[in-house]
């Protein structure tokens, strides 16, 4: 055998053991996936069942009430409404020295949007369902040994005491906001700014509360 | 007798006008080094000169290359086939065109990263995907995909940054946004390095930077490494948390770790890095010249698999989570 020949040989040696023991480990792990993939289901029915979750509930088959899905929950419902009635706030500003009808339709468009969110926390929050979850996070939690998770302390007695004090006030802040909407003239209008005002602090405060909850663990003290 | 052979890892120069990603162009690459590959050049197989294998390639790449009549007008096979495998990089976009044409930011904020960001992934291996394919069929027809795969790549991370940037809750301005953690460094940088080869990924460029656009086409590695560093800094290794936290969004199906975008990424990584090793190659240009490419394939067999296991959850995710933003319900996984 030549020396050119036998240089090309060993390369090629090489090549074949490194390309062989990759093989091996590959086949070791598709292996592994594979009889892992076969519990897929019992595993699937344990993680619905720990979540009180039916497998019709869940699209895809995947439980209904994870942290993310809860705070993604709750975040689109404010982040929507907080931008639009900043953006009703914000015309209110622009026409309320000189345009009434167009400050009134400003104001409408915020009561509509205050109602609306009202509306959807309220439908998120204290549903029986989500209730349970909530519960069902803290008791997780508290199984494994981790900390709970602030997703639910959107659903738990003590922030529902905080939610329930943020969806009245917002309330009230619609009702005085579509009394301000129906006044007759630009001094009438402007003569409800300062209450108008009071209330968004408010209840901007008790939105916040909420979402500082969500983002921390909550306490041992605190959990239901 | 003394027997001298060509060294089969490089092949003869060609002209520097030489043919890169042109549908109908299969001659050698003339900056090709056997072992490292880009969006755009076209490599001979490793088994170049084996007569058999050559004679296969012709027979797929003539049949891909002959037209047939449709609705009048001739169409090539080939071009068909192009539009069959290069339809699905546009899916990302498309998944999230309603939101962007209703300025849904939610939905932005919720899911362009899964979307456009598992779209871009998916994009690059499979970009990364074509030389290791030239290499164990010797069919060239499929190359051109190569440079479609690696412009959608670019366009979907681009439009993950641009996204992040506007939308994500994290403190800071755009920049702060896009690099203010290290794990979103990471994919800025990713994204940077694609503009370069982005703008040259074209002949005119091509031609204009000579021997340095294949040096520069090499970023492509350096991006492939940093999504390693990415997707690390991301969620971790996976089982820092405890099994269903494991830093891949909490599937809560009961596989967290089918679901860990690490062990996706290095399943079809061990693929596409083995193919490129010089010695590998070789061994598979020596099986290929004594004619025993089925060795080849059922060596190749188990590790493909895992590449295919690693693309399945990939492909899987963005399905599901591209789904979602496509309705403008935003997965909260």
């Amino acid at each position: 055998m030549s020396e050119t020949y036998a240089d090309d040989y060993e390369p090629e040696t090489v090549g074949g053991v490194l390309l062989v023991a990759i093989s091996i480990l590959s086949g070791i792990l598709v292996l592994a996936g594979l009889l892992y993939a076969a519990g897929t289901s019992a595993r699937h029915k344990t993680a619905l069942a720990v979540n009180n979750c039916e497998p019709s509930m869940s699209p895809s088959g995947l439980p209904c009430n994870t942290q993310q899905m809860v705070i993604s929950e709750y975040n689109g419902i404010v982040n929507p409404a907080s931008k639009l009635l900043a953006a009703d706030m914000a015309a209110y500003n622009v026409n309320e020295g000189r345009h009434l009808a167009a400050a009134e339709a400003a104001l409408t468009s915020e009561v509509a949007a205050e109602q609306a969110l009202d509306n959807n926390l309220a439908a998120v929050a204290y549903t029986p369902q989500n209730y349970a979850n909530a519960i069902n996070l803290i008791t997780i939690a508290f199984d494994t040994g981790a900390n709970t998770p602030g997703a639910a302390i959107l659903l738990s007695p003590q922030a529902t005491s905080i939610a329930n004090a943020a969806v009245r006030d917002n309330q009230a802040l619609a009702k005085l906001t579509a009394q301000q909407a129906r006044s007759t003239s630009l001094t009438q209008l402007r003569s409800f700014n300062s209450r108008v005002e009071a209330d968004t602090v408010a209840v901007q405060a008790e939105m916040k509360l909420i979402g500082k909850t969500l983002a921390a663990p909550i306490t041992a003290a605190q959990e239901p | 007798m003394a027997t001298t052979r060509e060294p089969y890892t490089r092949y003869p120069p060609a002209p520097p006008t030489g043919p890169y990603g042109g549908p109908d162009t299969y001659q050698p690459d003339p900056y090709s080094d056997g072992a490292i590959d880009t969006w755009q050049q076209e490599q001979e197989p490793a088994g170049g000169h084996e007569p058999q294998l050559k004679a296969q390639r012709s027979r797929v790449d003539e049949w891909m290359d002959k037209d047939f009549k449709f609705g009048g007008s001739r169409i090539k096979r080939k071009a068909v086939a192009l539009i069959l495998l290069g339809t699905p990089a546009l899916v990302p976009l498309f998944f999230m065109a309603p939101a962007f044409f209703t300025m849904n930011e939610a939905t932005f904020a919720g899911s362009v990263d899964d979307t456009l960001g598992t779209g871009a992934e998916l994009s690059l291996f499979i970009c990364l995907l074509i030389t290791p394919m030239v290499t164990l069929t010797g069919q060239r027809w499929f190359v051109p995909l190569r440079r479609w795969y690696g412009i959608l790549f670019a366009c979907s991370g681009f439009g993950d940054m641009l996204a992040a940037g506007l939308t994500d809750n994290f403190a800071g301005g755009f920049f702060g946004k896009v690099a203010g953690h290290v794990f979103e460094l990471m994919g800025f940088m990713m994204v940077m390095l694609a503009i370069p080869l982005l703008i040259t990924g074209n002949h005119w460029a091509q031609r204009k930077l000579g021997k340095y656009w294949k040096r520069l086409q090499r970023i492509t590695y350096v991006i492939w490494g940093l999504l390693f560093f990415h997707l690390v800094l991301l969620e971790g290794f996976g089982f820092q948390n405890g099994n269903g936290h494991n830093g891949s969004g909490n599937p809560g199906d009961g596989d967290p770790i089918f679901h860990q975008r690490l062990y996706e990424y290095a399943a079809c990584s061990l693929f596409l890095l083995a193919l490129r090793l010089p010695p590998i190659k070789r061994w598979i240009a020596a099986r290929q010249r004594e004619g025993r490419n089925w060795l080849v394939w059922v060596v190749i067999a188990p590790i493909f698999a895992l590449f295919i296991f690693g693309m399945i959850f990939s492909i899987n995710e963005e399905i599901f989570k591209g789904f979602n933003s496509f309705m403008e319900h935003p997965s909260a996984e």
